[in-house]
């Protein structure tokens, strides 16, 4: 895979970002302000040299296989074991988003965490980040992706648990690695069974493989299961998606880089980039189950948005909604679909989480919606933001990026023959339409409401439902005037983008999006047959649900009416929460039922049991055992001189009756 | 009278005897001396069926350890005292079953 050569400029942008994280994280105490520059300088420089690269990635030998981008090679372990970087379209794009929209993220970075004790290790952290995301999408064998994997695991680790003085802070961050963990070791299983079968761990000779049909049915479906648990698990598909809303007690930037922007999306980057191995003949298993998989994660996460009351957990659910229709997107095989919608999601939910995170900072740390409203006067720049990025996710047709990106995915569903899963997108498209603008209208339309007594809003413990951070050292106190350029530039630079990069995937066969793409997925040798509904009425279905989502939103919050009573309805609607939209469909419940309460009755057998009677047990025998035969043997040694000669004699009687008797006289 | 009429039989049943009659001194007398005597009473036992048996098969071997019994039965008799006299030295009394420092 690649052509083979020096590229310099793609082992530079690889390689900036871990400078950078070792510059700020030595010398941060020295660098102060000075850190924010100096990474978002070197995720820019790194952006600069993706655009450079753009030649070489997208070059093609024109053959069916392999000369596709370029491959720089790094060395050699063992035979079969060779590391080396590939940049082709589908890595080339997603650099582009972690270098791009993360030097955004990285400069909003230096306004949002202004004045934090930790300012340097915030943006060391940050750059080890984009380090690691490049290390999992730039490797060209499997073994540089799991290290990437697990590197971006790591970083996501202490950067949700980067105010670590916060208890849930730190909860979260275990968890999410935890998590995180159990999906590396499905793939290093996979790794195993690849390395077991082809000798190598690059993806050329895996795929390879694969397509010429050497790998077994079975072999290939348990591939394809392990590979998917790492997604899974990365990409907060259920039912490992629980750590992701918790997540969310990391800062705001980080919540719109990490876990919303890319490294989440690195599941389906791991399945488009396995596509051979997906769209490998008679392995249509693998397909339906991660297709399904993504299906009702989207649905689920979308169900769960429309009960939230935390704005960045509303983002969280419906970053996991959304990432569901990636995944169902690759599953089906549609995985330019799948791909665009990653792209257009990157951009709008770096939006919608960097919009958030004005209004957090304007509100010192305010999370709660019910404490928020009227936002629309207080801060009519986060209320644009926030706007384009609902009209972008909810995919209103031709101005919202989304609707583009969502469409592949939706009709693509249809086109390889999975018609529930066309009907779960439709569905879960009106319900994202509704959420999204449900928090929307809440929180900039009607009153302020912040000074009500939190307990009139159905607030029960204020303290653990608003977060008001008051332990941060966050100091916040002068930015209430407003949010700051730092913050601003990133969010307008992204407006265009967020209503725009649709555009791109416009046209079908000739859209640029799929000349881009045109030597990167295995192509299907029988077309596939036209469904019975076009794509211009997929458009059309999906735009009359997200249209009755908007308007049930604006019904129950939007009206004046609604707008008037705001808060008793607030209040009701917080008490009467049915409570499968509370406890999030008890998932989190179920897993610890799983997984927490049987490994700790299995320890707690161990402890009270296995190891006291039966370690122990056996090791305590052992010695009652040579006691008891020690107290037989010493009964003998008496003292008695006479006794001694007794025994002696009676040794002696038993030889002479043996030779007298057994062995008889001489012959 | 020539000794070679006496049949080996009688020789063996002599020696049991004696060697008995050692066997049942050591284990019935309580008195270290006697119980020494009665040591070398088997020896001596010992040592008539060796001298009986190399008469009878016309064979040196026999006497060469019956000097070597004598020589071990020598040795023997002087640790023996000794150690009566060290056990007499330190109990004032020589009764063996008194002296039962070893049971464990």
């Amino acid at each position: 895979m690649g052509v083979d050569g020096s590229y310099p400029y793609l082992l530079a942008l690889w390689l900036l970002p871990l400078a950078g994280a070792i510059v700020c994280w030595a010398f941060g105490p020295q660098l102060k302000r000075a850190a924010g520059f100096i990474g978002s300088a070197v995720i820019g420089i790194s952006f600069i040299l993706t655009l450079l690269s753009w030649g070489a990635g997208t070059q093609s030998t024109g053959l069916a296989t392999g000369g596709l981008g370029a491959h720089q090679s790094l060395g050699s372990w063992l035979p079969g074991f060779n590391f080396g970087l590939l940049l082709d379209p589908l890595s080339l794009l997603w650099t582009c988003i972690i270098t791009g929209v993360g030097f955004l993220i990285h400069v909003y970075s230096i306004g949002y965490m202004e004045g934090d004790n930790a300012f340097a290790r915030f943006f060391a952290y940050l750059n080890f980040f984009v380090f690691a995301m490049l290390t999992l999408v730039l490797s060209d064998n499997f073994i540089g992706l799991l290290v990437g994997w697990g590197l971006v695991g790591l970083a996501s680790y202490f950067l949700i648990g980067f105010w670590f003085f916060k208890p849930s802070a730190v909860a979260a961050a275990r968890k999410a690695f935890v998590i995180n963990v159990a999906g590396d070791v499905g793939i290093m299983m996979a790794i195993f069974i690849i390395v077991n079968a082809v000798h190598s761990i690059g993806f050329g000779d895996a795929f390879t493989f694969a397509v010429g049909g050497h790998f077994s049915d079975a072999t290939l479906f348990v591939i394809c299961l392990c590979l998917f648990i790492g997604a899974a698990a990365k990409s907060a598909q259920i039912p490992l998606h629980t750590w992701l809303p918790d997540a969310m007690e990391g800062p705001t930037p980080v919540s719109a880089l990490i876990h919303a922007a890319t490294m989440v999306t690195a599941g389906v980057y791991l399945v488009a980039r396995c596509a051979p191995l997906w769209s490998a003949p008679h392995n249509g298993n693998a397909q339906v189950l991660v297709a399904t998989i993504g299906g009702l994660t989207a649905l689920v996460g979308a169900i769960l948005g429309t009960g939230q009351w935390d704005i960045k957990r509303i983002l969280a659910y419906s970053t996991m909604s959304q990432i569901g229709y990636m995944i169902m997107g690759v599953g089906v095989g549609a995985y330019e679909g799948g791909v665009a919608h990653f792209f257009t999601h990157a951009f709008f939910k770096a939006q919608l989480f960097l919009g958030s995170g004005i209004i957090i900072h304007a509100l010192a740390n305010e999370q709660d919606v019910r404490r928020m409203g009227g936002l629309m006067k207080k801060l009519p720049f986060a209320f644009v933001a926030m706007t384009t990025g609902v009209i972008a996710i909810s995919g209103i047709p031709f101005i919202g990026s989304g609707f583009f990106s969502k469409d592949l995915v939706i009709y693509g569903a249809l086109e390889h023959g999975k018609p529930w899963l066309y009907a779960l997108g439709i569905v879960t498209a009106g319900i994202t339409a509704y959420y999204m603008c449900r928090m929307l209208f809440i929180t900039f339309l009607g009153a302020y409401r912040g000074e009500i007594d939190p307990s009139d809003l159905g607030i029960r413990h204020p303290e653990l439902a608003g977060t008001p951070h008051a332990a941060d050292a966050h100091a916040h106190a002068e930015h209430h005037a407003g949010p700051n350029w730092f913050m601003t530039v990133p969010v307008a630079l992204l407006i265009l983008p967020t209503i725009l990069i649709g555009w791109l995937m416009f046209g079908g066969e000739n859209s640029p999006w799929a000349h881009f793409f045109a030597h990167q997925f295995p192509t299907l040798s029988p077309p596939l047959p036209i469904p019975p509904i076009g794509e211009g009425m997929t458009g059309l279905i999906t735009f009359a649900l997200v249209l009755a989502g908007i308007g049930i939103a604006y019904w129950r919050y939007g009206t004046a009416g609604a707008q008037a009573n705001a808060v008793e309805r607030l209040r009701v609607e917080s008490v009467k929460m049915p409570g499968f939209l509370t406890h999030a469909f008890y998932f989190d419940a179920a897993l610890d039922l799983l997984f927490v309460r049987t490994s700790n009755l299995l320890g707690t057998l161990f402890s009270r049991f296995i190891d006291p009677h039966v370690i122990d047990g056996a090791v305590r025998e052992a010695a009652f055992s040579a006691t008891w035969l020690g107290g037989l043997v010493r009964s003998f040694q008496t003292g008695l001189l006479r006794a001694y000669a007794l025994f002696l004699v009676l040794g002696v009687a038993c030889f002479v009756i043996y030779y007298a008797v057994f062995i008889g006289g001489p012959h | 009278m020539d000794l070679s009429a006496v049949p080996i039989g009688n020789y063996i049943a002599l020696s049991s005897v004696i060697f008995f009659i050692g066997v049942t001194g050591v284990l019935t007398r309580r008195n270290p001396l006697i119980m020494l005597m009665s040591i070398e009473l088997m020896f001596n036992a010992a040592n008539l069926l060796f001298m009986a048996f190399a008469r009878m098969w016309l064979h040196n071997a026999g006497h060469i350890f019956a000097f070597l019994v004598i020589t071990v039965a020598a040795a023997e008799a002087a640790i023996g005292l000794a150690i009566v006299v060290a056990v007499f030295r330190s109990a004032k009394h020589v009764d063996v079953d008194d002296v039962a420092l070893m049971k464990g």
